[in-house]
């Protein structure tokens, strides 16, 4: 039990963030191999080798707005290089700058983007020089230089979207149902005709909602720390972003806690099968659960959102999935209140059910 | 009187289980429920401690009605199951502990009673072992533990040796016994005579969810037409000896198998001076010769047509 509900989160979530971590290490950006023929028109060019240093990095040294790294040769030499694959093209002076690359793509691309807007800028300064010099001393020279971005980017939430935060915080959610089993051990353990502890507890002199009672409060307490534990473990040592709202952090842990536990005892209530079969649903039910949730493909998540949103509602592992997202993600809590409020719903409709059950006083058999 | 059961009926769909079942056991007593497997000894136990539901019936414990809700009566109350009722993630300690909890809520007074009844089943050098860890009469021991550490008036037993090793059954009888000189009312199920006939001071034969038949155990051997059986050691014996001493007076009948001759009597005294005299009369060397009371099981028998552990 203290396996699926402790290590085996633990464990996926760490299985998650190595496979995720090579994901984010193959789209980021690395600088692009280009060659320069060192000739005298490149380095009569200042304007350009400044421009060009600029933008490139020493070999081994590289900083966030390098582009480039540079490798100076003469034009047999970058031809030998580039056919070897070693650059991903070369500048050539002849005239003026000349691209010669081997291919296309997109890093190719970016080398020519480059050269195309110093080419432009260059030839920008040259007609402003010529036609009216008396306009540098006006400043023109600093707006041609001045960009301006004419779309702005707005956040709708407090953090950005991020696809990737899904499969944690169903990874939780997972935990959290997985506390059915801590929840279904109870009911087992308090129904004469599901144990022989239950016989013995069903002759002792104590009311069975106290019991229950007793028995529901030890089983979330054990299953919150562990869910604790886990949360610790994402934010401290995997870094998975929750979002800074410590409160609405803990009130999901513990409804989602309350949820789980409630959840198993009414699998165990209701389901007149022996332990292992009840265990199995309790399994089966949570892992189909995770997967309408996303943990498994983030997309399926948006599926079901836009096309039977019911589903999502109904889903408590969705619920506490989705209000952890709408925590970090947007700026109101009303999504986040509805989650929670559909959870208690579960939680009272799981306990009711249970009640009504183990209320049972005497039995048919045992 | 601690336990009164009238006319109590209780079935299991098609099955009648306990066929207007009635018994009486008076305070200070080990009350002995005998009878073969299905007999319906264990839903005659569930339904006096308000388990089962049942048809019709009355049920009396403490003079009081007994309900699942009667707490007061329950109070004074243990039971050690016949299957073994304890957790595997608590320790012999916290076993006993817990469901002693369930009945005194006072935690000094609890730490008494638990080492009290560590000691008194002798799992004191056990008590931090995990049940799984313990041998089959050890954890019987347990069970037994978990339902006397509130120190009950009345203490119902159903089977609880059963496969149990012969040393812990004896250490068991020996504690039953000990906890009846205390004071304790026992009501004891089982379905090894020997045992019932060692310990307990009142008997009551069940078959097919009836009582057949109820007193000390003198009194229900004493209900039966058969007397002693008497077993003789001889190497030949031919058919017309058989028949001879079949036509014995007092022998009631006859049987030889692997050398042994074995004869059972009629209840009366001397029923065997006249097998005795005919062996000697005839010159046949007989070996070791010895008598046996008639048992339960011979109860069971001439009531029943069957044995005990058919």
């Amino acid at each position: 039990m203290i396996f699926w509900t402790f290590l085996f989160p633990i464990l996926l979530a760490t299985f998650f963030n190595l496979a995720f971590a090579n994901l984010f290490n193959a789209d980021s950006f690395s600088e692009i191999k280009i060659g320069i023929i060192d000739n005298e028109e490149f380095r009569e060019n200042t304007s350009f080798v400044t421009a060009i240093q600029a933008v490139s990095a020493e070999k081994g040294n590289t900083n966030e707005n390098s582009l480039f790294v540079v490798t100076y040769t003469s034009k047999a030499e970058a031809a030998k290089l580039l056919a070897e694959n070693k650059v991903e093209g070369y500048i050539h002076f002849d005239g003026g700058p000349e691209l010669v690359v081997k291919q296309s793509g997109l890093n190719q691309t970016i080398i020519k983007s480059f050269l195309d807007d110093y080419q432009q800028l260059s030839s920008t300064i040259t007609a402003i020089i010529k036609e009216n010099p008396a306009a540098l001393q006006q400043g023109l020279l600093a707006n041609v230089f001045e960009r301006v971005d004419y779309l702005q980017e707005t956040p709708m939430g407090r953090g950005q979207p991020d696809a990737m935060v899904i499969p944690f915080y169903a990874l939780i959610a997972m935990a959290c149902l997985y506390g059915g089993f801590f929840g279904l051990k109870e009911i087992v353990a308090l129904q004469a005709d599901l144990s022989p502890e239950g016989a013995r507890v069903n002759v002792a002199p104590i009311h069975k909602l106290r019991l229950f009672t007793a028995s529901m409060f030890a089983a979330i307490t054990v299953l919150l720390v562990e869910i604790l534990i886990l949360l610790a473990y994402l934010i401290f040592v995997l870094k998975i972003n929750f979002g800074n709202q410590f409160g609405f952090i803990m009130l999901t842990s513990i409804v989602g806690t309350v949820t789980g536990v409630t959840f198993g005892a009414f699998i165990a209530a209701v389901v007149k099968t022996g332990e292992g079969l009840k265990i199995g649903i309790i399994i089966s039910l949570t892992m189909t659960m995770c997967f309408l949730s996303g943990m498994m493909y983030d997309k399926i998540k948006y599926i079901i959102s836009s096309r039977v949103p019911l589903l999502g509602y109904l889903n408590p592992l969705n619920l506490i999935t989705d209000s952890f997202y709408a925590l970090y993600f947007y700026d109101s809590y009303g999504q986040y209140y509805l989650n929670i409020g559909l959870l208690c719903a579960f939680c009272i409709f799981f306990s009711s059910v249970v009640y009504l059950v183990l209320r049972r006083r005497t039995y048919a058999s045992l | 009187m601690l336990i009164k059961v009238e006319d109590l009926v209780k079935s299991y769909g098609e099955l009648r289980a306990l066929d207007h079942f009635g018994l009486e056991v008076m305070e200070g007593e080990i009350f002995g429920l005998l009878g073969p497997n299905g007999s319906g000894k264990t839903t005659a136990i569930n339904c006096m401690l308000a388990l089962l539901k049942y048809e019709q019936g009355l049920i009396e414990v403490f003079g009081k009605p007994m309900s699942p809700d009667a707490y007061e009566l329950k109070r004074d109350i243990g039971v050690v199951m016949q299957n073994v009722a304890v957790f595997q993630e608590l320790t012999v300690y916290e076993n006993i502990d817990y469901f002693c909890g369930l009945y005194v809520a006072d935690k000094r007074l609890r730490k008494d009673l638990v080492e009290e009844a560590l000691a008194f089943v002798g799992l004191k050098d056990f008590q931090k072992f995990y049940p799984k860890k313990l041998s089959g009469g050890l954890l019987r021991r347990l069970n037994i533990a978990c339902g006397i550490a509130h120190k009950p008036k009345l203490l119902i037993l159903d089977e609880p040796t059963v496969a149990v090793d012969p040393q812990s059954r004896n250490k068991i009888l020996e504690g039953i016994q000990k906890l009846n000189q205390g004071g304790t009312t026992i009501l004891y199920t089982s379905h090894y005579m020997e045992e019932v006939e060692q310990i307990c001071t009142r008997i009551a034969i069940m078959d097919k969810g009836r009582i057949i038949a109820m007193g000390t155990k003198e009194e229900l051997k004493n209900m039966i037409s058969s007397g002693e059986k008497l077993t003789v050691e001889i190497l030949d014996v031919d058919d017309s000896v058989l028949e001879k001493v079949k036509g014995l007076p007092g022998i009631a009948s006859v049987e030889y198998k692997e050398n042994l001759l074995v004869v059972k009597s009629q209840k009366g005294k001397n029923n065997l001076v006249a097998l005795i005299d005919y062996l000697k009369s005839t010159g046949i060397a007989a070996g070791r010769i010895y008598s046996e009371p008639p048992t339960l099981n011979d109860v069971f028998l001439e009531i029943t047509g069957r044995e005990l552990r058919d």
